[in-house]
């Protein structure tokens, strides 16, 4: 008891001479809970857009076949299709028309999507993706929210875009897709698969690419692997390889910056290796008197190592409290810019920030203890200072 | 068992033993001061004063000869037990105070108490007791930077008093005070020996060294009692 | 009130700010699991490789099913896109 009276005591010391150097405390906890926000703000950011990436993407199509022509790719003739008929284990190929269209007026780029739906996984029930009206029929489309607010002004029932040779080829407005899809439909005009042909001038025995649906999953590298054989000028994209791509693209992304913040990280432990270990006369004189009037070297010691914890430790809480309250309220808006670019359409970043034990730790391990370090082992050069030095 | 508090024999204090720059500061004092008593060490500066101040303040031990402060000896104590011996026995009033600026008279009154795990509401009010006796109470939450000498000199003599020590070691107590301060100190000294407090002194100061109360000046010179 | 109550009263309320976080959190991962259905449905019937996050070049909305010479296909001095165009890897491996 005598003990945890003593160290009371002596947090209660640490605590009054925190505040006596309140300006050195203060300017050392802001960096140090600035560069912890940092840190997790984008550890956090990046690993909700991986996670949610990767959670969505799991139902990705399971094999996409695009054609390629001098390492480009190109329209795939739908008489393809035929060739794979004797494959076992295919369940459905649909041919999709899809591709992008740049809104000159607002410098957006849309993504046209034209497709019939009942033949891929789960595509009967698209309709609950739709927020009001139902599936497209012929001149028809569906709309995602951040379109809808740019070409149909929200209230529009008929717009027109244009043709390659700039002729208008009118929509009927059928539905938009619900604003919970955003992350995945916010620049999407869904569309019939021959409007889609129509207004991109395809040939009518054309396709941008197969999306082939597999009866057993566990078969779907083997079916790639001949499909490659069979269609030998097309490129054969599985699921698998689409999320590695995404991962990896998220993985630099993030690598990139965690360099960028590293360099931040290594700044901060320079400058608070600065403040905290530099002991100026006033310190000195401090400990040597403590001494004499009967502190013990430890106690000594304990009071830099409160006074280290105090620091390192509210910081940090606090700097990690904050970064997620950036992410989670102000989506990332502080990274935004570096991790999405500046595109005219964003949607609504809702991240659900994940706090993952591992990462916590490893941030807690290279900014805390660094700073322990530099506040201790100062004080234990300063404990040797014999005490009778403030007899003189 | 000897009766005096503070028994010296042959003690010998040598700095950076067996390197070129060996100082011999204490050689064979012998010495002894009774309980209750009040003496004035007396030296120029070198003479091995301060050193004696140390050893008697239980700061260090002795490189050799026996020293028993209090009825322990130092001798081979190790620092941890050292340090514990000087916070039950040792009251010290230093030349400049050495008070903590920033913090307050209260605070500063009751960091020996700290390391004791002492709780804020009894170290309150054991500074208090000391304070209203040295009128300063009125001055309890300011910083210390911010009273007067006298008033140094008074939260002085109450850190040094908080832990009940029985023995009181002043350094040059009186070389910043002007006449009357001074005067003052010395009345504060002679109730502490009434209430049964030993005080060493070291002091160049007659007002000091002539006092009616002090019994005993020790002269030190080259690291020896000098009889003057 | 002593100082290192006082530190104990910031930690409280610290963490109770870091509990209203964490239920929060917690309304959401349920909320988003009402969400995950529709999110599903419209990967898999729309077969979607991609989310709608960066928009402002052709191959940065579809990194994964693109092709490598996208980003200069459309003129070989075509201004980059950046910072997405210069952050994108290219897609990993085909066969």
């Amino acid at each position: 008891m005598i003990s945890f009276a003593r160290q009371l005591n002596l947090i209660d010391y640490s605590l009054s001479s925190l505040w006596r150097r309140r300006g050195k405390s203060l300017g050392v906890m802001v960096v140090f809970a600035g560069v912890i926000f940092l840190l997790a703000s984008f550890q956090m950011t990046t690993r909700a857009l991986t996670d949610a990436a990767a959670d969505l993407l799991a139902y990705a199509p399971e094999i996409t076949i695009q054609k390629m022509t001098a390492g480009r790719q190109e329209s795939i003739p739908l008489e393809y299709q035929e060739k794979l008929s004797s494959i076992w284990g295919i369940r459905a190929i649909t041919p999709r028309v899809w591709g992008y269209y740049f809104n000159e007026i607002s410098g957006a780029n849309y993504t046209i999507l034209g497709l019939d739906p009942h033949s891929m996984p789960l595509g009967d029930q698209l309709g609950q993706a739709i927020d009001t009206g139902a599936l497209p029929e012929a001149h028809e489309v569906v709309l995602g929210q951040g379109v809808n607010a740019e070409v149909a002004g929200g209230d529009k029932s008929i717009f027109s875009l244009f043709r390659p040779d700039l002729s208008l080829k009118a929509f009927a407005l059928a539905g938009t897709f619900k604003a919970e899809t955003n992350l995945l439909t916010y620049d999407t005009l869904f569309m019939n698969l021959d409007d889609a042909r129509d207004l991109f001038a395809m040939a009518e025995d054309m396709a941008t690419d197969l999306c082939v649906t597999v009866a057993n999953p566990s078969e779907v590298s083997t079916i790639a692997k001949k499909i490659a054989a069979l269609l030998p000028d097309t490129r054969v994209v599985t699921r698998q390889q689409v999320q590695k791509t995404y991962q990896a693209v998220f993985g630099w992304r993030s690598g990139f910056a965690s360099i960028c913040l590293l360099t931040a990280l290594a700044s901060f432990i320079i400058f608070a290796w600065d403040k905290a270990s530099g002991l100026t006369p006033e310190e000195r004189k401090e400990i040597s008197v403590l001494k004499i009037i009967g502190w013990q070297t430890s106690d000594v010691l304990v009071l830099r190592f409160w006074e280290g914890v105090i620091v390192s430790l509210v910081s940090f809480v606090v700097g990690y409290t904050l970064a997620y309250i950036h992410v989670s309220f102000f989506e990332a808006s502080l990274f935004r810019p570096i991790l999405l670019g500046w595109s005219v359409l964003h949607p609504a970043l809702r991240l659900r920030p994940s706090v993952e034990l591992g990462e916590t730790l490893l941030i807690l391990c290279l900014t805390v203890v660094p700073y322990l370090a530099a506040t201790v082992i100062p004080a234990w050069r300063a404990a040797i200072i014999p005490a009778d030095s403030a007899l003189n | 068992m000897a009766a005096s508090l503070i028994e010296l024999e042959k003690v010998c204090k040598t700095y950076n033993q067996d390197r070129p720059n060996q100082v011999r500061a204490l050689v064979d004092i012998d010495l002894s001061i009774a309980a209750n008593a009040m003496v004035c060490l007396q030296g120029a500066s070198g003479s091995g004063k301060s050193t004696l101040l140390s050893v008697i303040g239980c700061v260090f031990p002795p490189t050799s000869g026996r020293a028993t402060i209090a009825g322990k000896a130092l001798s081979r104590m190790p620092d941890r037990f050292l340090t514990i011996h000087r916070l039950n026995t040792i009251g010290f009033i230093f030349q400049h105070f050495n008070l903590l600026p920033g913090l307050t008279v209260l605070e500063n009154i009751t960091l020996p108490l700290m390391p004791l795990g002492v709780g804020p509401g009894e170290r309150r009010e054991r500074a208090g007791r000391l304070m209203a006796m040295l009128s300063i109470g009125h001055r309890a939450n300011f910083p210390v930077s911010q009273i007067s000498g006298g008033e140094l000199q008074r939260v002085a003599i109450a850190r040094a008093l908080v832990n009940d020590p029985p023995i009181i070691l002043a350094d040059e107590p009186t070389a910043h005070l002007d006449h009357a301060l001074s005067l003052a100190f010395m009345e504060i000294m002679v109730d502490l020996q009434q209430a049964g407090k030993t005080i060493i002194l070291t002091s160049h100061d007659q007002l000091i060294t002539r006092h009616p109360a002090v019994e005993r000046i020790i002269g030190i010179e080259d690291g020896k009692i000098h009889v003057p | 009130m002593r100082p290192s109550l006082m530190l104990l009263v910031f930690l409280g309320l610290l963490a109770l700010t870091d509990g209203a976080l964490f239920l929060h959190h917690h309304q959401q991962g349920i909320r988003s699991a009402a969400e995950a259905d529709v999110m599903k449905i419209t990967v898999a019937g729309l077969g979607l490789t991609d989310l709608s996050l960066a928009t402002e070049a052709r191959y940065t909305r579809h990194p994964a099913v693109t092709d490598l010479v996208v980003p200069v296909m459309d003129h070989p001095g075509a201004i980059e896109h950046f910072p997405s165009g210069s952050f994108w890897a290219s897609p990993v491996s085909h066969p």
